[in-house]
């Protein structure tokens, strides 16, 4: 599977599943749910509340160990999750007792071997996937390093032939700090997370440059002055002034608040932001200064965002393509326009249908479609898997759903 | 339509450790009856400032300047705590934005709902029996009076009839309470049994030993003589079915051997439908009218009636009241109606003139606190004196004119004595800057503004009190001779009645239980039963939303205020309470005051918006005017500050925030904001300019001497757009 990931895929999410426990019961938050973020685009994930995206959000960040599937950053896993695997080991071991129990004596030998051996393959694929996540940092940092020292090996030769002793100590000294911090560097720095409550997400005791600065500091900078240089460069970035840095968050009012939370992701650098619900906690005038500030920052770093969000008309605004989560599984994902043009899952359809709208004629017309599940799918015999009705739009569905929905697509 | 809550030139602000927070500004709109008013705002502006104030749950460093907020005739600002109980929750009543804080996390959510039902009975019996003594003795008194002007009433005769009035509404009470009691137990068994058997289908745990005993002791004590008429027979039986099932029950095992309480037997199950079918009729059968029952009982204590046809027996008995009693009675009771109508209307005349007088004397140069104690004594006497006590539909003007003009009177001279010390301090705290900065000092204080009230301003106050009173008075004078005696007297035993009935009426536990669940099944709670019994933490969201509007409905209100009640809603939720509030809006014929910052959500609800910013309403008109015709800067701004599904161009972010209200700014607050901002606005507050009937919008835009400015172009486009899309129809409104 990793060799197939096409280069301009910057995160791919393979079968991801996400279990919390409760008790003797399992919840499911996240279900096997698989999509791809191309390289400098904005993937929404929508979906009421407790439908798992920010879960698979927190997940992919690895806040939390994730149950099974995998997660891959730049065609590197970066998080591997097992219960797939004990599952399939599990299911071997029912089927060939069945097996065991009915064969002939000989057969019970021969029986017992096959299992053995096709458990200890997926044994070692699970190992080697786990081992594979569990190096991802490393690896990393060795090729940072490594690249540092191709840098600067030959740059302190040079100098070393030529005599120049003051130039050789300061390369020396350039080399061992960044080597320092290069060790330091961990692949998941590269995304980071705008939380959804500006207020609980920022610690009341620090000052607005602690919060900004703490993962520079984390990652071994030590440098006072380069520091704040770039925390008043971060600050300004985002609209706020060089003064707010020495204040404390309780002294802003919820967009600025906002403001620092994304000055926080943004000074690492990232390649990707999974943006939590970044504007819903804020009033309406803010949220439109903070959807423009997060788009103009996308233009200027090349940011890839992961964006979920509840508000759909925010969400069509700000992203390229969309996925619609309900209880855990991806149910609809495709191109923004086309998932507004042509919604084909009957919950994407309730869900566009409640998108209250400034019109009081229209709205008061407005018919609500109310979705329920159990009533609208029979998935008892015909099992129901994520398939591309057409290009990009892939549909949860069974057989003759796909038939219904392919049908629907080309009347239009 | 009329209007059912007005509010007047409102001011309110906040002593803060900073200084003085002006929230709300002199803001003025009108809720009529069953139509809803969505006021918009950012967070700040003072809307939900104004909601509290008309709760009267304001924080405590709040300080209402001035303003009226009128609901029934009583200025809720003014009237006393014991009288805004009475309309707390009661007639207004509040959902709050956020459900997790606003339910208590360690009560029960069916506690949380039938707590106020139960405490409101009890206080409502309580306050019904002493209504209905004074309203009787009142009454006898008016007899008496009027029987000296009217040779043909027997003065004798008096005492006697009112004490048989009273006996016989006391039999009837008792009766009454008796039979509520059998149906009360029969209605709570019902549920209990449905519960039961809900449970038990569900395969829930169940005790069944001890649950069918209770069913038995309860089904015998629905027997009584008026609700179970000829039934008892079948009562019998079915208790004795019961018990016997009971001894016959075991636990059933399924095959693992695992206990099954829950599977009951078919005669069981049979018994217990037939229970309920019974109890079913007995609860749809006609009431008995105790009120006629109660009068041929006192007479007739020996008779026998057959209770098994209701009709008949209320019908025999109303022949009889009326002949034997009551047609004497209500001919009484007329002439005292006409004796106390006369006398408090000559009273009214005379406390007009008295009234009179102390305007005058509230109008004049100076005012002496122990003459203007004197001059409210005078006042309040004279209007108390002139109150018709046997009108039934209280004039809640008169009755709480006291109340009002003591409180408006005290202000008055406490800001008299306040005024001036806070003057001194704020010349001395000015001085000291002053000082500071023309030493060259780098001062980075203000002085907090002068929280000093305008006097006259005061004085106006105590004299719109008056006023309101004295304009009531001249109505009623005016109105002189046109009052309908017989309807009066008639509704007047309707409202004995309804308080002797009040006095009965006896919320049980099990009773408030029943109707909880109703409303929560209302709601659109399912399984309401199972979530009776839960804790709020266990409920998501929009359920926990739900049982805040379930609490907030429990009593049956005229307004309800929603504070931003869909804010930390998804949309489908969200979509869901909007619907649920309109349904029960339409079903109910509330009236909703709707208080959001997000336009998108009111186009659907509101029938009138008013756009609040920095404490002022800046835009009022009816939803088609503000979404299809806006005219403040502020109102584009909102609308285009937020995309809709057809939006791909850049936002048009509001700039800045808005201004602190410590400080509250000379001109248009919106002015610093504003790009369409002229030199006007940063000078001069602009008046509100009327665009049509509806339509008031504060903008020196609309001034006539303004340059012409046009909509912004991303509204514009959505206007347009909308107007096609709905057909072209919203040209013609």
């Amino acid at each position: 599977m990793e060799n197939k990931i096409p280069n301009d895929v910057l995160l791919r999410v393979d079968n991801l599943s996400q279990f919390f426990k409760l008790g003797k019961r399992e919840l499911r938050a996240v279900d096997h749910v698989s999509f791809d973020i191309k390289k400098g685009e904005v993937f929404g994930l929508v979906g009421e509340s407790g439908c798992g995206k920010t879960t698979t959000g927190r997940s992919i960040i690895k806040i939390h160990k994730i149950t099974g599937g995998s997660v891959f950053y730049k065609g590197q896993r970066i998080a591997a999750g097992t219960r797939d695997y004990t599952d399939k080991i599990s299911a071997l071991k029912k089927e060939y007792a069945e097996k065991i129990k009915t064969a002939e004596g000989g057969d019970k030998k021969a029986l017992r071997a096959e299992r053995n051996r096709l458990i200890a393959k997926v044994r070692a694929e699970m190992k080697a996937a786990v081992k594979d996540a569990g190096d991802c940092d490393k690896s990393y940092a060795a090729r940072l390093v490594s690249e540092l020292d191709e840098r600067y090996k030959p740059l302190i030769r040079e100098a070393s032939e030529a005599g120049n002793s003051e130039e050789l100590a300061r390369l020396k000294r350039e080399y061992g700090e960044k080597r320092r911090i290069a060790k330091n560097t961990r692949l998941v720095t590269q995304i980071q997370m705008i939380f959804q409550d500006p207020v609980s997400s920022l610690n009341p005791r620090m000052t607005v440059r602690e919060i900004i600065s703490e993962g520079l500091v984390i990652n071994g900078i030590r440098d006072r002055e380069y520091i704040d240089e770039r925390v008043y460069e971060i600050l300004e970035l985002v609209g706020l002034v060089r003064e707010h840095a020495g204040r404390y968050p309780h002294e802003f009012s919820g967009g600025q608040k906002q403001r620092i939370g994304i000055a926080r992701s943004v000074i690492m650098r990232p390649e990707m932001i999974i943006a939590d619900e970044p504007v819903s906690a804020l009033d309406v005038s803010i949220q439109a200064q903070v959807i423009n500030l997060l788009s103009e920052l996308k233009e200027q770093f090349g940011l890839t965002v992961l964006f979920i969000a509840h508000d759909l008309s925010v969400v069509k605004y700000f992203s390229d393509r969309i996925g619609v989560m309900y209880f855990g599984k991806l149910v609809e994902l495709a191109d923004s326009e086309e998932l507004f043009k042509h919604p084909l899952h009957p919950y994407t359809r309730s869900l566009l249908s409640a998108i209250p709208l400034p019109d009081p004629i229209s709205e008061k017309k407005r018919k609500r479609i109310v979705y329920n599940a159990l009533a609208e799918h029979d998935y008892s015999v015909d099992k129901p898997s994520l398939r591309e009705i057409s290009e990009g739009h892939f549909v949860y569905c069974n057989d003759a759903e796909e038939n219904k929905y392919r049908k629907e697509l080309d009347c239009e | 339509m009329d209007n059912i809550l007005e509010v007047k030139n409102l001011k309110i602000s906040f002593r803060t450790s900073s200084g003085i927070l002006k929230a709300v500004r002199n803001i003025s709109f009108n809720l009529k009856r069953g139509e809803t008013l969505a006021i918009v705002g950012e967070s700040g502006s003072g809307k939900s400032v104004t909601s509290k104030a008309i709760l009267g749950i304001l924080a405590g460093n709040s300080i209402v300047e001035s303003g009226e907020i009128l609901y029934d005739g009583r200025d809720m600002l003014k009237i006393s705590e014991e009288e805004m109980c009475k309309i707390r929750g009661d007639k207004i009543s509040m959902i709050f934005q956020d459900p997790l804080s606003s339910l208590d996390p360690i009560v029960k959510i069916g506690r949380q709902i039938t707590e106020a039902m139960l405490l409101k009975n009890k206080t409502n019996r309580k306050r019904a029996r002493a209504e209905f003594n004074s309203m009787l003795e009142c009454l006898k008194q008016n007899m008496t009076e009027a029987a000296e002007s009217h040779p043909e009433i027997d003065a004798a005769k008096i005492p006697e009839m009112i004490e048989t009035f009273d006996g016989f509404n006391i039999l009837a009470i008792k009766l009454e309470n008796a039979y509520n009691l059998s149906s009360n137990y029969a209605e709570g068994l019902l549920s209990d049994i449905k519960d039961f058997v809900f449970r038990a289908s569900k395969k829930q745990r169940v005790e069944v030993k001890k649950t069918l005993l209770e069913f038995v002791s309860i089904l015998k004590l629905v027997k009584n003589p008026f609700f179970s008429a000829g039934a008892d027979g079948e009562i019998d039986t079915l208790c004795n079915e019961i018990a016997l099932e009971r001894k016959a029950y075991t636990v059933a095992k399924d095959e693992n051997g695992a206990a099954q309480p829950y599977l009951l037997s078919d005669r069981l199950l049979s018994a217990l439908e037939r229970t309920e079918q019974l109890l079913e009729r007995l609860l749809a059968a006609e009431k008995p009218n105790f009120f006629r029952i109660g009068y041929y009982l006192l007479r007739n204590p020996e008779a026998s009636l057959d209770y098994r046809d209701i009709a008949g027996v209320n019908q025999m008995a109303l022949e009889y009241l009326n002949r034997e009693y009551m047609e004497e009675f209500i001919s009484y009771e007329e002439l005292a109606i006409r004796h106390s109508y006369a006398s408090s209307l000559a009273k009214k005349r005379e406390a007009l003139s008295v009234l009179d007088g102390v305007r005058k004397y509230f109008s004049s140069e100076r005012l002496i606190p122990s003459e203007a104690k004197a001059e409210v004594k005078r006042a309040v006497d004279a209007v108390e004196n002139a109150i018709d006590r046997l009108e039934y539909i209280k004039d809640n003007v008169a009755y709480t004119f006291g109340g009002s003009l003591q409180s408006a009177v005290d202000k008055y001279f406490r800001y008299e004595s306040l005024n001036p010390k806070e003057e001194k301090r704020y010349e001395k705290q000015s001085a000291r800057r002053e000082a500071l900065v023309a030493r060259g000092k780098k001062v980075d204080w203000r002085v907090a503004p002068k929280n000093v009230y305008d006097l006259d301003e005061l004085r106006a106050e105590i004299i719109s009190v008056i006023d309101r009173l004295a304009a009531v008075y001249n109505r009623a004078l005016d109105a002189e001779g046109e009052r309908d005696i017989h309807a009066h007297a008639v509704g007047l035993i309707d409202y004995l009645k309804g308080r002797a009935s009040e006095v009965v009426y006896r919320v049980t536990k099990r009773m408030a239980r029943d109707k909880a669940i109703k409303l929560m099944e209302e709601v659109g709670i399912p399984d309401a039963r199972i979530r009776f019994k839960q804790y709020p933490f266990e409920f998501s969201g929009g359920m926990r939303q739900r049982i805040v509007i379930a609490i907030a409905l429990a009593a049956n209100p005229d307004v309800l205020i929603c504070d931003e009640p869909t804010t930390a809603l998804d949309v489908t939720i969200q979509a869901q309470i909007l619907e649920l509030i309109n349904k029960l809006k339409r079903e109910r014929n509330l009236s909703v005051i709707f208080i959001t910052h997000d336009l998108g959500v009111v186009a659907n609800m509101a029938d009138r918006i008013a756009v609040m910013y920095a404490g002022k309403i800046v835009e009022e008109g009816t939803s088609e005017d503000v979404f299809y015709d806006p005219r403040h800067p502020y109102t584009w701004a909102l609308l285009s500050s937020m995309p809709d599904l057809d939006t791909s161009e850049r936002l048009d972010a509001i700039p800045g925030t808005p201004p602190n209200l410590i400080y509250p700014p000379v001109g248009d607050a919106f002015a610093p904001r504003n790009k369409y901002a002229m030199k006007i606005d940063f000078e001069m507050p602009p008046p509100m300019f009327e665009i049509s009937e509806t339509h008031r919008a504060a903008t020196w835009l609309l001034h006539p001497d303004a340059p012409h400015v046009d909509i912004p172009k991303t509204i514009r486009d959505r206007i347009e757009r909308m107007k096609t899309r709905n057909g072209g129809g919203s040209d013609g409104e």
